[in-house]
């Protein structure tokens, strides 16, 4: 599960104002921490997906996510900003939480992609959502998204 | 009362996030309002959690909160809440109290459908195993009787041109009706495959059509005629009933590998193994027939006729017949044109029989078999002896022996009456050149309607015998 979590990939008090500057700061992140070979497959497969239905979904939160051959491992990118960026979401709240999922175009192992899945899943739970959003750092986010993980 | 169930299944395009977000809040919100739910997922990895046929059909109702295709006609019949993955997750409690309410509709209305199938299987396994036998002949028969109207008649066509006019080295040679005897040919060709196809199928669903055809095939192309067919088709039935059975252990998962790969692989591979079962008795049937008959070609008119007529109406177009029709048409070469007169008139005489008891007793006989009735008098006239095997083969045990008299009649008389046919087939279309065209007439006609009226009084008692049936069981 390490694997798929990363302190380095998680940041806080980011001040991205649009969607697209959030994709272009997961996209960098991606590319800095060896998780994508370049950023703009990444910031256009999020686009893509972002375009056939909203990921913004409940409480500020937003789960963008792309398959691409771009990708060379499994990683998820997660930034917490300080304010909120429109996302359309499903309850129309401005998103201040992204989890972003990024899955290699080949990921034929299903391991990561249910991982993945059940960090979908946990997001559901209020609580978790919860402490995602109150926790002051990214160690503590780190260990809220493992515990969470593990429960599931 | 017992807790509310409730199946769902939820989808989304990239199947990585929305799937099982939209799962999860379901199942937080069935918790919550204390229904029991089961939520199959359509993600990435493919289907998880599948719901069964048993889930479905237990359930109160079904939730469809996806994106894309989750294969929702299963659940036709069922109340459903359909809607998108997003209101899957953000109104989970919603969808659900629709359904605790009673308020969603009931997806598409043909529950009948299910019910039906459900009947048909039960009938298979339940203990009227001949009703459940009757059963599979009759979808074999109904779906043969196209093949054998079109491709008969085709046929028959192509006689009016003369009875020689498909050989192109004949002088009546026409290039139209050669061509209507070649596609004839090749609808005709297809009817014992159809039959064994669609009687599998009906044991077996889907797979057993395949396995069902190539049966259908083997028999044909061995010379097993439709007896064979229908011997192919229980086989080959039966095979994926027994495939299916072994392979019940398998996961869920490799359903889809089992109805493209093991179930046509492995069915055809067994069926093809026991080919010889089916096909390699009929050539010695044959061989033993014809040396048996040839041995009879001087004997007294009647023992001849008798044995002529039963062995053209016992299989029509199998084996037993072709032996009868081979040793016609080779007696003729050498100059016999007795011993074939009668073969034509037991050939003619079965689909006869049936166009004379749908014209008499119309009330028993539905209504296709109505129509095919009037069309075998087309068939019989030109010689067509397979237009009487979708009768034949709803009960041959019945059927066959009532041909079997109706063409030993006509054989027998045609041999009294020294009746003389210089052609091998043709039918009426010959009668110019018959010696003593009108009592050979006169014999088929007699033979016809002899079976005619056992075929009608066997069809009426067989009423009477369901009218009964269903009197009683009002009364209990």
């Amino acid at each position: 599960m390490q694997e798929v979590f990363a302190l380095e990939n998680i940041s806080i008090n980011e001040k991205i104002k649009t969607q697209m500057e959030a994709f272009e700061r997961i996209a960098e992140l991606a590319v800095s921490n060896g998780i994508a070979n370049s950023p703009q497959p990444v910031i256009d497969g999020l686009h893509e997906r972002e375009k056939e239905s909203t990921t913004g979904f409940m409480e500020g939160f937003a789960i963008p996510h792309t398959k691409s051959a771009d990708v060379k491992k499994a990683g998820v990118i997660v930034l917490k900003t300080d304010n909120g960026i429109e996302w359309n979401s499903l309850d129309g709240s401005p998103v201040r939480f992204i989890i972003s999922l990024l899955i290699p175009e080949d990921e034929a192992g299903t391991t990561h992609l249910s991982l993945l899945s059940s960090l979908s899943r946990m997001l559901i739970h209020g609580e978790v959502r919860e402490q995602l959003m109150n926790a002051g750092s990214s160690r503590e986010i780190f260990e809220t998204l493992n515990t969470s993980l593990q429960n599931q | 009362m017992s807790k509310i169930k409730i199946v769902a299944a939820t989808g989304c395009p990239t199947g990585i996030a929305h799937t099982f977000m939209a799962a999860e809040a379901l199942k937080i919100a069935a918790e919550k309002l204390g229904v029991e739910i089961k939520v199959e997922t359509h993600g990435q990895v493919g289907v998880e959690n599948a719901l069964t046929k048993e889930d479905i059909r237990q359930a109160d109702g079904v939730i469809i909160a996806a994106d894309k295709d989750v294969q929702a006609d299963r659940f036709v019949g069922q109340p459903v809440v359909e809607v998108s993955v997003g209101r899957g997750i953000k109104d989970a409690e919603a969808l659900i109290q629709q359904i605790i309410d009673g308020k969603a509709p009931v997806y598409k209305a043909s529950k009948q459908q299910n019910t039906a199938s459900a009947e048909e299987q039960e009938a298979i396994s339940g203990s009227s195993i001949g009703r459940a036998i009757y059963k599979h002949l009759m979808n074999g028969v109904s779906h043969m009787l196209p093949f054998v109207v079109g491709g008969g008649v085709l046929i028959a066509v192509s006689f009016l041109f003369g009875i020689y006019s498909a050989d192109p080295n004949h002088e009546s040679y026409n290039q139209f009706a050669a061509m209507l005897k070649e596609v004839g040919g090749f609808g005709f060709s297809l009817m014992v495959p159809i039959l064994a196809a669609y009687i599998a199928e009906s044991i077996a669903k889907r797979p057993g059509l395949v396995v069902g055809f190539v049966a259908g095939v083997i028999a044909n192309t061995g010379g097993a005629g439709f007896l064979g067919g229908i011997v192919g088709g229980f086989l080959a039935g039966y095979i994926i009933v027994l495939l299916s059975k072994l392979f019940s252990s398998l996961p869920k998962t490799l359903d889809g590998l089992k109805a493209i790969f093991l179930f046509p692989v492995i069915g055809i591979f067994i069926t093809g193994s026991i080919r010889t079962l089916i096909v390699n008795p009929m050539t010695a049937i044959n061989e033993s027939m014809m040396s048996f008959l040839s041995s009879f070609q001087d004997a007294n008119p009647i023992l001849l006729g008798l044995i002529v007529g039963a062995m053209s109406a016992f299989d029509m177009g199998g084996p037993v017949n072709k032996a009868a029709y081979v040793t016609g048409t080779a007696l003729l070469s050498e100059g016999n044109f007795y011993f074939m007169a009668g073969v034509s008139a037991a050939c003619i005489t079965p689909p006869l029989v049936t166009g004379f008891a749908v014209l008499f007793f119309k009330k028993y006989f539905n209504q296709s078999e109505r129509n095919a009735g009037l069309v075998n008098f087309i068939l019989g006239s030109t010689h067509i002896t397979e237009g009487a095997i979708p009768f034949a083969a709803k009960n041959p045990i019945v059927v066959i022996p009532i041909l079997m008299v109706g063409s030993a009649v006509s054989a027998i008389l045609t041999y009294l009456f020294g009746v003389q046919v210089p052609a091998p087939h043709g039918g009426f279309l010959v009668l110019p050149v018959v010696t003593g065209a009108i009592k050979w007439l006169i014999a088929i006609l007699a033979g016809s309607l002899v079976g005619a009226f056992l075929f009608g009084l066997y069809k009426k008692r067989e009423a009477s015998k369901i009218q009964a049936e269903d009197t009683e069981l009002k009364a209990a």
